[in-house]
């Protein structure tokens, strides 16, 4: 079986790493010491594109590249690291928060030092009340350690850290709706271009960034990029931790190296009950469409998953069983997206509205002759033509158990002659 | 609701705020633009109030140099805000997918039943708001829920009991939230029947979409047209004003960045 690796992980459950004493006997904040006394701002951009590190926030860019982006002649940046974390069955940035978080701190000093920004924002989801005070006290035991503040480790280099807690909203995890709502507006997404990078926040040029992202910029400065760069898949390096939830035995955050097999995350997570068969598996979260029994040998990875006309996304990794009501599954699906819909965009609002009703008739056994073919016209016009990914994210769940479930769907339909008059 | 005489809590709003008013200038001293400050004020507010009260949307106008119109606004985005009183207990039960296949929908039902209200509504007692909320982030403890913002896992209809128990008794380990002026009886949202016979979990009819924020029980333009009801358009002025210049401000950004960043001219 696949092996569960430690890296992010390590120590989460054994030890209290929330407290400074401990994080610091662990090695902690060695490597953000080493960066300010040994290394340039670009060695550790170096070694962070080196290493093949891809955002784990969702879309999977190289966050070498990211950085790349920002133009070189302005002096005012900022990084923003985002943990508001929502996507529906992802829950390892909420861990990191709570178990990790000098863990978490640390790698946005090294991501503010790569890219030589002097005060950089935590988005910290609303619901995570209890982590944004963790959140808070880390940053003011790293602030009397005298690990962030102004002249850190008697360098040149000044650095602020600030959290900043959410109300609520999902959309606030698309970054630049992240942006609007850290300069105290509804979080709306801004149209790209200007992507962050030229225009984010107040403006300036600015790097968003992903939780896991920036915590694995330690273990990489710490073992080398050689190192992260030699586990994983050709294209997809390194470590993830993955979400796993739904009809497992013991579901949980898993660190693994990227293209570990389908199969071998459901064993990792204990399998599915006694007595049961595998009917699905979203890989990637909420948005995701499901891959089946035979995509089980595929490696996990962004290309295998694609390929599989999915994605990895962030990580999400829901197991169903075949005891899943995939009608209600759907509906349960479409109404988040419909409920977290900013309301910007007509397809987007009205669509997942219209599309969550048509759904609830079938849940309750009142579909009409004509809503299977309603629900697959409204999704393929809706998706494609929203301001941002969410209105997209509509379709692909529902898409791909409406076609490998249909009679799930189909049963629930009214016959001709119980049709009310 | 919008009847005359000013409440306790309006009379001790000016006290209120000026106790808070250090801590407020400390959040707005956190960032580089006085705005980014409205969030962390209205959850301060909230934490004092029990909710994001129209005098303090107010004082947080004044404090950030906003109008009042753009503060409500931006509240009313967040469904973590508040903007009437809710119960002392706010009970967020989880129904998203993973909880929701794992057993949510019985345990909502049971809490349904239990507290004799649905989806978005406040006991007439004026303890308990229910709602039914998404991904909490949590799936590996499904089922799951928040009460006041802290969590609850592996919800079982034995430690639901055990939980609204100890929160009527007053022993239940988080404490409840502030509540300086008793939820009104117009929380109630009408249900229809598959919820009251607690089978369904999306009860709340007639809820305005698709931005159904606000938080338990929002009814944004309800609340909107009481104000004008009442004569207070006041709370509206300058946001045209407000409008125009706002979006100058941001094709200035853009402007300048194409014009080879030449700072924008006022
Ligand atoms: C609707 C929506 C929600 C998102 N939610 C999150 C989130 O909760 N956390 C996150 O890191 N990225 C989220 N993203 C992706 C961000 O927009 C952004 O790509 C990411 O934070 C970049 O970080 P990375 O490059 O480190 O992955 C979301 C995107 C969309 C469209
Ligand atoms: S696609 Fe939906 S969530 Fe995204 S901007 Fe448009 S309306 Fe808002
Ligand atoms: S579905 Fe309930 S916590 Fe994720």
């Amino acid at each position: 079986m696949a092996q569960v690796t430690k890296v992010l992980t390590a120590g989460i459950g054994e030890a209290n790493l929330r407290d400074i004493g401990v994080y610091r006997e662990r090695g902690g904040y060695k490597q953000w010491q080493r960066a300010i006394r040994e290394l340039q701002p670009a060695d550790v951009l170096d070694l962070c594109d080196k290493s093949g590190l891809r955002g784990r926030g969702g879309a999977g860019f190289p966050t070498g590249r990211k950085w790349q982006f920002l133009p070189k002649d302005k002096a005012l940046r900022y990084l923003v690291c985002n943990c508001d974390e929502a996507e529906p069955g992802t829950f390892k940035d909420h861990m990191l928060l709570e178990e990790a978080p000098h863990l978490v701190l640390e790698g946005i000093l090294l991501g503010s030092y790569a890219i030589a920004c002097h005060h950089a924002y935590i988005y910290i989801r609303g619901e995570f009340k209890r982590g944004y005070e963790i959140f808070c006290a880390a940053i003011e035991e790293a602030r009397a350690a005298g690990y962030l503040g102004k002249n850190v480790f008697g360098s040149e280099f000044d650095i602020e850290v600030t959290a900043h807690r959410g109300a609520g909203a999902y959309i606030c995890g698309e970054e630049t709706a992240l942006l609007n709502s850290l300069e105290g507006k509804r979080g709306e997404p801004r149209l790209k271009p200007p992507f962050p990078a030229v225009a984010g926040l107040y403006g300036a040029p600015t790097v968003v960034n992903n939780v896991e992202t920036l915590a694995y910029l330690v273990p990489i400065l710490e073992k080398g990029a050689q190192w992260f760069a030699a586990v994983g898949t050709e294209r997809s390096k390194g470590y993830k931790i993955i979400s796993i939830s739904g009809h497992v035995q013991k579901p949980g955050n898993y660190e693994v190296p990227l293209g570990t097999t389908v199969r071998e995350l459901i064993d990792i997570a204990g399998g599915l009950r006694p007595g049961r068969t595998l009917a699905a598996v979203q890989p990637g979260g909420g948005s995701s469409a499901c891959i089946f029994e035979e995509h089980l040998d595929l490696p996990y990875d962004y290309e295998n998953m694609a390929k599989a006309g999915s994605m990895l996304g962030s990580g999400a990794f829901v197991v169903f069983d075949d005891t899943t009501d995939f009608v209600k599954a759907a509906h349960n699906l479409v109404r988040f997206f419909a409920h977290e819909s900013c309301g910007q965009c007509t397809p987007c609002r009205e669509g997942g509205h219209w599309m969550e009703r048509v759904l609830e008739r079938l849940v309750h056994n009142r579909g009409v002759p004509g809503d299977l073919e309603m629900l697959d016209r409204v999704s393929a016009t809706i998706t494609g033509i929203n301001l941002c990914p969410l209105g997209d994210s509509i379709e692909p769940f529902l898409k791909s158990v409406l076609r490998r479930f249909h009679d799930q769907f189909a049963e629930r339909i009214l016959r001709e002659e119980t049709l009310p008059a | 609701m919008t009847g005359s005489g000013t409440s306790e809590r309006e009379q001790n709003f000016p006290a209120l705020l000026e106790r808070l008013r250090p801590e407020c200038e400390q959040l707005v001293a956190r960032y580089e633009r006085k705005r980014s400050a409205l969030l962390p004020i209205c959850h301060l507010f909230q934490l004092h109030e029990g909710f994001v009260s129209k005098e303090a949307m107010r004082a947080a106008a004044s404090m950030l140099d906003l109008t009042p119109a753009e503060v409500e606004g931006t509240v009313s985005f967040y469904t973590l805000f508040f903007r009437r009183p809710v119960g002392k207990y706010v009970l967020q039960v989880c129904r998203g997918l993973a909880c929701s296949i794992n057993g949510a929908e019985d345990l909502m039902a049971y809490f349904r039943e239990k507290l004799g209200v649905g989806h978005l509504q406040t006991t007439a007692d004026g303890t308990f708001s229910y709602e039914e909320v998404e991904c909490l982030a949590a799936c590996d403890r499904a089922t799951c829920m928040q009460v006041n913002l802290e969590f609850v896992y592996d919800l079982t209809p034995q430690k639901i009991d055990e939980m609204l128990a100890a929160m009527r008794a007053g022993t239940y380990a988080t404490s409840p939230m502030a509540q300086t002026e008793a939820p009104a009886a117009t929380w109630s949202v009408p249900q229809d029947d598959q919820v009251a016979t607690g089978r369904k979990s999306s009860g709340a009819l007639g809820q305005p979409s698709p931005n159904n924020a606000g938080g338990v029980g929002d009814e944004s333009g309800i609340i909107m047209l009481d104000r004008i009801l009442a004569g207070d358009v006041g709370f509206y002025e300058r946001t045209s004003e407000r409008a125009v210049r706002d979006s100058r401000a941001v094709t200035e950004v853009v402007e300048a960045e194409k014009n080879g960043g030449n700072g924008a001219s006022h």
